[in-house]
Parts: structure tokens; C-alpha cells; sequence
């Protein structure tokens, strides 16, 4: 048993707190004070190109073989993002790249999707988004039950359909869009497609107002009879074409509930640390009542990052992990509301005044309960396990 | 990062979930009634070599730390909370003296007692009440979890304090942990056999004592999980069985959550004591947790069989009794959320991580 971190991470995290201090915070303080999602041409979006973000971890399809791909623990790169979600947790998702939908290309696109797909994210030349689109106004949790549908058109396909809340919808060259081939297969019948901007009949894009979160945009937009070829359907023709549906989708949200996790917990860190700052700055540090709630934070956010951390380190002692993957996204979620909440309380009409960051940070980390899978979804999952809980 | 044991301590983990599969909680109920355990039980358990798990090898012991006391203190709690700490001859009685007073009183200690029978008992200035008058000492501890004891070893602030003799144990019922007796403990100006003061190793020693009672506590709150999820997926209602309402499948499942969360910080913080790490906030941060989820698991525990849950014919009423029990102990949890609150306060990075090899 040990539970220190080596000195690479312990410096990749220091690194992402330089950044989170001078980039992530003021530009998601910006964004909350204008209630709108940084706009595609701000500077802060050109720095990121500059400092080698937006990239694709896909290395092209004839990889330099000098360039060995870095050996990174999923364990570093989930404190990385707890340290950078500490900052900003809105930022990390306005960040440009690939995104969401990059880990499904790399494991089911055939290689012309990928050239063509995640090319353009090995030097981009400007800042890039691209998009998963899943959730549906009728359906969301119950993912099986989507109805956006993809009908045959001669080799191609024909989609109609509406997503919501779909991350960097508007700004992405192309969405990933989860669509049913065959209503009567449920979750066996869905296929993924790649749509690009500009299609005709895709459109209505409208960016959501969000209570918190909103430097980057969630957003609307519908699928009006739009035409997309063969190729477009993720994995087409490859060895993977039977494999790329439902799955696949589902792999993406498995691998990244501990993530979410941690960055849940990194939003508490910042609540704590905000609530020992405030304590000090009003001299309330002698009261009981004020050192038990900050106790009861920093033990709420001490056991939820050990629960984030074990799901990750058994993520790279490659084995099975769902259960401690949903246990830790659930409790993450819950321990930052309740820590914000349980802080707010400490500020008293200060907290009401709407101007704090814990307030901020109240509003913003409600949706770590609701994204990749709300918790009652992870807790239906560890049920399933645990006492065979049916379908 | 590393969850795993390792070769070395899995056996010995796998040793103790043994025994207390086969030979705790079978007679739990016996040894309850009895207050006692089997005289053969309390051989096996010296035959093994885990009965002087801490105890340094050169004192004829296991050599081992906190880690390992935890994860034996769980398997042993999962089947006999009270049977665990009657198992142990010197409890956390020897790793005060251990930490305040170092190795060779720690040596000495051990050879003044017998490894089968001897019951060292520890008891927390924070759980008694406690009157020095120069080398004199008075004690009234309402509940002990022992029916006798060869000595005494008193945590009084920075101070560890021996006693020999002067002392008296009076039966009482007590609310749990029967098997390994309960009684009022009584000292008046009884002598000091020796008395030994050091801060830093009395900070360490409450963290030991913590994590001690707060393994046992894990230990049994996981029996009381497991024991209620296997009855939810057999016991039927409205037509299936009770585990799969959706209402009692999510408190199972809230309650593993809470008690692997609640372990992760008993691990983390023992692990911190063996690395010679500061430990004291972890320490009472996991007692506190250990605690505060013990409030909930031993009464759903109950609630999820329901009428037959309050019965004595299933074992998780004493689960329920006993974790509450166990979490009245080293100042239970005020204590505990007040040692980790004061410190925490005045820190400016309270949950910075530990580097490997830094420094
Ligand atoms: C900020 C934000 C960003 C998002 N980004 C994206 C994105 O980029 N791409 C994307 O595809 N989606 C995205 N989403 C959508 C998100 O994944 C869904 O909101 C989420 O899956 C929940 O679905 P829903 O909103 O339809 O709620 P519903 O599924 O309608 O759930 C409503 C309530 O019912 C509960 N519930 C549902 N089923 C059960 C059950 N079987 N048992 C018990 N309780 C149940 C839920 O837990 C919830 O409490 C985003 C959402 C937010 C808030």
C-alpha cells in the first residue's frame, strides 16, 4: 500500500496550477459574469493553440517513431484534472480539441476517419472543437430510448432527429451523432455518425442559459432530413462496423466517471480552501460550529478523491473497474454539492450577495451530479452488481 | 499509488478472514452469552503468530504496522467485533506505550504478560475521567470492553501512564462487544508503575488508537452490508425479491459507497503512521468518518430485513449495537472532528498529496 504521487505528476500537477491560476480562473470568471460561453475568437482560445492544446492523442496514421507516446497513468491525468477543475471546471470543457467523441474514433473509426476526422487536430491551425451528441430532449438517462433516427438513402443515410445540451455543438467542424438504424433493436439498432458543420438540414442550433457552467456552451439543434454518406458512420466498413453503437457510446462515459469524479473534487478543494480563507479573513476560525463544517468538508473531499483515485489506478492495473468507477462519480458529486452548500452557509448573507467564488461554485458544481450519467444511473449500475437489480 | 497488499500481508489478511469465517461467526452468538472467547480459539490465534502482530520481531513478535492492523481488525471485526479485541492480548495499550515510550518499554511490556490470556486495556483520557496526584492516579471509566486486566495504560494528553495494580473492574451489561467482556473500571490513587511523556509520539499513539477502533468499525459495518445485501436478493415482496425495489437497490448501494470511502481513509491514514507521516488529521478524520457512516449502516442494516432484522436470530441487530458502541470510543467523534477542525483551520494546503521521493 502507498499513497504518494511520483514527482512527474506532482510537477504535471503544479504545472496545471499555474495554468488553472492564470488562465482557467479569470477566463471562467469572465464567462459566468457575462452568462455566456466565451465567444469562438477570444484570445484565450488562440493561447491554448499556442500552448499545444486542442490536440488529438492520435498520432496519424504513419506515427514518427521517434516520437514514443508519453506513458501517462490514468492516475496523474485524473489529479491533473482535479488540480485544473480546482480552477475552472466550465474552462476545461470550452477547451478546443477533439473532445468527448475522440476516444470513440480512435477505438472504432476505420483509419480514413481518422486521417479525416482527427487530422486536422494533430497541428491545428486554429482552434477546433468537435462534439458527442447523445442526449435528446426525450431522452437522456434512458439512452436506449433515443429516437433520432438514420434511415437508408441508397449507400448513404438520411438522419432526422433534435439533440440538447450537447457540448460546443455550434462551434464543432463536425458532431458525432448517436441514431437509431432500427427502432425495434433498442439499444442494439443505434449507430454513430460523423456530421459535418454546414450539412444541410442541420441547424436550430440554440445555446442553452445554464445556472452554472457557462463558460462553455451546451446547446440545442435539430436534424432535418440531412444527407450523409456511407463513410459516415463511425467504424463503416472497418472491423468494428457491428461494434461502434450503444457500446461504444457507453465506453466513453465509463472511462470518464472517475475523471468527472475528481474533478468534482477538485471544486470541493477550491470550496475548502475558499472556506479556510474566509474563516481566517472574519477571524471565525474560534468558533466550533465554523471549524466542524470546514472538518466535515475536508473529510467529505479526503474520501471522495481516495474513491476517484482507486477507480483510476485500477483503470492502469488494467482491470475491471465499473463498480468503483460509479461509486466514486457518485459520491464525488454529491460531497462538492454538499461541501458548496455547507460553505455558503459559512458566508451567510455574504453568500447571498452572489458575488463570492463559493457561490459560483455551488451553481457550477450541481451539473457533476447530472452529466455522464446522473447518480441514481450509477447507482442502478453498482446495484446491478451488487444484488442483481434487473434491467 | 498502490492499492495492493502485497504477497506478505494478503496471507496474513487471508488468514484472519479464515478464522473468522470458521471460528468467529459461528459462535457469535456463544460467544456473546459466554463474554469470552474459547480457550482453543485464543490458542490458535498465539499458534498463528498474529496475536503480537506489532509486537517488534525481536521481542518474539510479527513485526508489523498499522496497516497490517487494520486489515487484520477488519476481518476479525467482520465476524466478531467483540471477539477481535479479545483476541488481542495487549490492544492498543501496547502501540501507546510502543509510540510514547519507544521499543524497549514496548519489549518489556510484552514480556511482564502472557500472550495467550493477558488483557492490556487502554483507556483515553478522553474517555474517562482521570485524576493525577503526583505518582498517584484515579480513574473512572464507565465502560471498559473487557471483564479483567492484567494492566492499564492510560493516554493522558502527552503522557502514557502504566498501572499495575490498584484498580478494579465491576461487571456491567454493556451495549455490545460482550465477548470480549464490559465493565466499569475503577482506580483510586492507585500507584503509577511508570508514567512516560512524549507529544509527538502521544499524537501518534491516539492515531493508532483510532485507526485501531476505526477497523474494527469497518469490519463490522461490512458485515452488516454483505449480510443485508445476500438477504435482500432472497427475501421477496410484491412479487420479487426485495433487493430489486428500486428504494432498498440504491441504499445498498449508498451504503457501499460509504463504507469503502470510510476504509480508503482508515488505509490512507494508517499508511501515513507506518511512513512516519504527520497522521493526526488523517487519523481522526477517518474515526470521524468511520463514525459518522456507522450512524446509518448498522440501522439499515436492520431495516432492510426488516421485523427479522430486530430479532436476535440474525446477526445484524448486534451489528448495529456494536458499531454504535465501538464509535463512542477515543472520544467518539467530537473529539475527533475537533482535533482534525483545529488543524485544519490554521493549514494553507490542507489536502496537498504526499510525493514519493521528494525531500
Ligand atoms: C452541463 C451539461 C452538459 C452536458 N453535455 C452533454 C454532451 O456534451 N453530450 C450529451 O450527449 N449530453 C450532454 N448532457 C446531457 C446529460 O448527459 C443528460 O442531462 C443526463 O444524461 C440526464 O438526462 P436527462 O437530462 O434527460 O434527465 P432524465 O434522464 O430525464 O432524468 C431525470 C431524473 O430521473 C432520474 N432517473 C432516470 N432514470 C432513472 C431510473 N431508472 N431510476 C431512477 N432514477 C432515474 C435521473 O437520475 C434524474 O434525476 C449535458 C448535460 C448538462 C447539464
Amino acid at each position: 500500500m502507498e499513497f504518494s504521487i511520483d514527482v512527474d505528476v506532482q510537477r504535471r500537477i503544479e504545472e496545471a496550477r499555474e495554468l488553472g491560476a492564470k488562465e482557467f480562473r479569470p477566463a471562467g470568471l469572465e464567462a459566468d459574469r457575462n452568462a455566456a460561453p466565451l465567444p469562438v475568437d477570444h484570445p484565450f482560445f488562440e493561447r491554448c493553440i499556442e500552448r499545444g492544446e486542442g490536440r488529438t492523442r492520435w498520432q496519424g496514421l504513419n506515427p514518427p517513431s521517434a516520437r514514443p507516446a508519453p506513458t501517462r497513468t490514468v492516475v496523474g491525468t485524473l489529479l491533473v484534472m482535479e488540480e485544473l477543475a480546482y480552477w475552472d471546471r466550465g474552462i476545461i470543457n470550452a477547451i478546443p480539441g477533439p473532445g468527448l467523441p475522440e476516444q470513440s474514433v480512435l477505438s472504432m473509426g476505420t483509419d480514413e476517419q481518422k486521417e479525416k476526422y482527427l487530422g486536422p487536430f494533430l497541428e491545428p491551425d486554429r482552434p477546433r472543437w468537435a462534439c458527442f451528441a447523445m442526449t435528446e430532449p426525450g431522452a437522456g438517462s434512458d439512452a436506449a430510448a433515443l429516437t433520432t433516427n438514420a434511415k437508408r438513402d441508397g449507400d448513404g443515410w438520411i438522419l432526422n432527429g433534435a439533440k440538447c445540451f450537447i457540448g460546443s455543438a455550434s462551434r464543432s467542424d463536425w458532431l458525432l451523432v448517436q441514431a437509431t438504424v432500427d427502432p425495434s433493436k433498442g439499444r442494439g439498432g443505434q449507430r454513430a455518425f460523423f456530421v459535418e458543420r454546414g450539412t444541410e438540414g442541420l441547424g436550430g442550433f440554440k445555446i442553452e442559459k445554464k445556472m452554472g457552467l457557462k463558460s462553455y456552451e451546451s446547446t440545442s439543434f435539430t436534424l432535418d432530413n440531412v444527407r450523409v454518406s456511407a463513410a459516415h458512420q463511425l467504424g463503416a466498413g472497418g472491423r468494428n462496423e457491428k461494434k461502434a453503437g450503444f457500446k461504444t457510446a457507453m465506453q466513453t462515459f465509463n472511462a470518464g466517471r472517475p475523471i468527472i469524479a475528481a474533478q468534482a473534487v477538485g471544486m470541493a478543494r477550491s470550496v475548502l480552501d475558499e472556506a479556510i480563507n474566509f474563516a481566517k479573513i472574519h477571524d471565525l476560525t474560534k468558533k466550533d460550529r465554523v471549524r466542524d463544517r470546514i472538518e466535515g468538508i475536508a473529510r467529505r473531499v479526503r474520501k471522495a478523491r481516495m474513491m476517484s483515485v482507486r477507480a483510476a489506478w485500477l483503470a492502469d492495473q488494467q482491470r475491471a473497474n465499473i463498480i468503483e468507477a460509479s461509486m466514486s462519480k457518485a459520491l464525488g458529486a454529491q460531497i462538492a454539492q454538499e461541501s458548496a452548500s455547507f460553505a455558503l452557509e459559512l458566508l451567510g448573507t455574504m453568500g447571498g450577495a452572489g458575488n463570492h467564488i463559493i457561490e459560483k461554485l455551488y451553481r457550477d458544481v450541481k451539473a457533476m451530479d447530472i452529466v455522464e450519467g446522473t447518480g441514481q444511473i450509477q447507482k442502478m449500475l453498482i446495484a446491478r452488481s451488487l444484488v442483481g437489480l434487473p434491467r | 499509488m498502490n492499492f495492493e497488499l502485497g504477497d506478505d500481508l494478503e496471507l496474513v489478511v487471508e488468514t484472519a478472514r479464515k478464522l473468522a469465517e470458521s471460528e468467529l461467526t459461528p459462535r457469535l452468538r456463544e460467544s456473546e452469552a459466554s463474554r469470552a472467547v474459547s480457550e482453543d480459539l485464543l490458542g490458535s490465534w498465539e499458534e498463528i503468530g498474529l496475536a503480537g502482530l506489532e509486537v517488534p520481531e525481536a521481542a518474539g513478535g510479527a513485526g508489523l504496522g498499522a496497516v497490517a492492523r487494520v486489515l487484520v481488525n477488519e476481518e476479525l471485526a467482520a465476524g466478531d467485533a467483540g471477539a477481535a479485541l479479545a483476541l488481542d492480548p495487549y490492544g492498543p495499550a501496547f502501540t501507546a506505550i510502543l509510540e510514547v515510550a519507544g521499543e524497549d518499554a514496548a519489549s518489556e511490556f510484552v514480556a511482564s504478560l502472557s500472550r495467550r490470556t493477558a488483557r492490556a486495556l487502554l483507556i483515553m483520557g478522553e474517555d474517562a475521567r482521570v485524576d493525577l496526584v503526583s505518582d498517584q492516579i484515579s480513574i473512572d471509566a464507565p465502560w471498559v470492553a473487557a471483564d479483567r486486566a492484567d494492566v492499564i495504560v492510560v493516554l493522558n494528553g502527552d503522557e502514557a501512564i502504566l498501572l499495575r495494580e490498584g484498580f478494579t473492574l465491576e461487571r456491567v451489561r454493556g451495549a455490545g462487544l460482550r465477548a470480549a467482556g464490559a465493565s466499569h473500571l475503577r482506580a483510586s490513587s492507585a500507584p503509577i508503575a511508570a508514567r512516560w511523556s512524549n507529544s509527538e509520539g502521544a499524537a501518534r499513539a491516539r492515531s493508532r488508537a483510532r485507526l485501531y477502533y476505526a477497523s474494527l468499525l469497518i469490519g463490522v459495518m461490512r458485515a452488516a452490508c454483505e449480510f443485508s445485501a445476500a438477504y435482500s436478493q432472497e427475501r421477496e415482496a410484491f412479487g420479487k425479491p426485495i433487493g430489486h425495489h428500486q428504494a432498498l437497490a440504491f441504499l445498498i448501494a449508498e451504503m457501499r459507497i460509504a463504507v469503502d470511502a470510510a476504509r480508503l481513509l482508515v488505509h490512507e491514514a494508517a499508511w501515513r503512521v507506518d511512513a512516519g507521516l504527520p497522521s493526526a488529521v488523517e487519523a481522526s478524520s477517518a474515526w470521524a468518518e468511520c463514525i459518522d457512516v456507522s450512524r446509518t449502516v448498522g440501522p439499515d442494516a436492520v431495516q432492510i430485513l426488516g421485523g427479522h432484522g430486530f430479532m436476535a436470530d440474525y446477526p445484524v441487530e448486534k451489528f448495529m449495537r456494536e458499531a454504535r458502541a465501538l464509535g463512542l470510543l477515543c472520544g467518539g467523534f467530537d473529539a475527533a472532528i475537533e482535533e482534525a477542525g483545529r488543524e485544519l483551520v490554521n493549514s494553507t494546503h490542507p489536502l496537498s498529496l504526499t510525493t514519493h521521493g521528494a525531500n
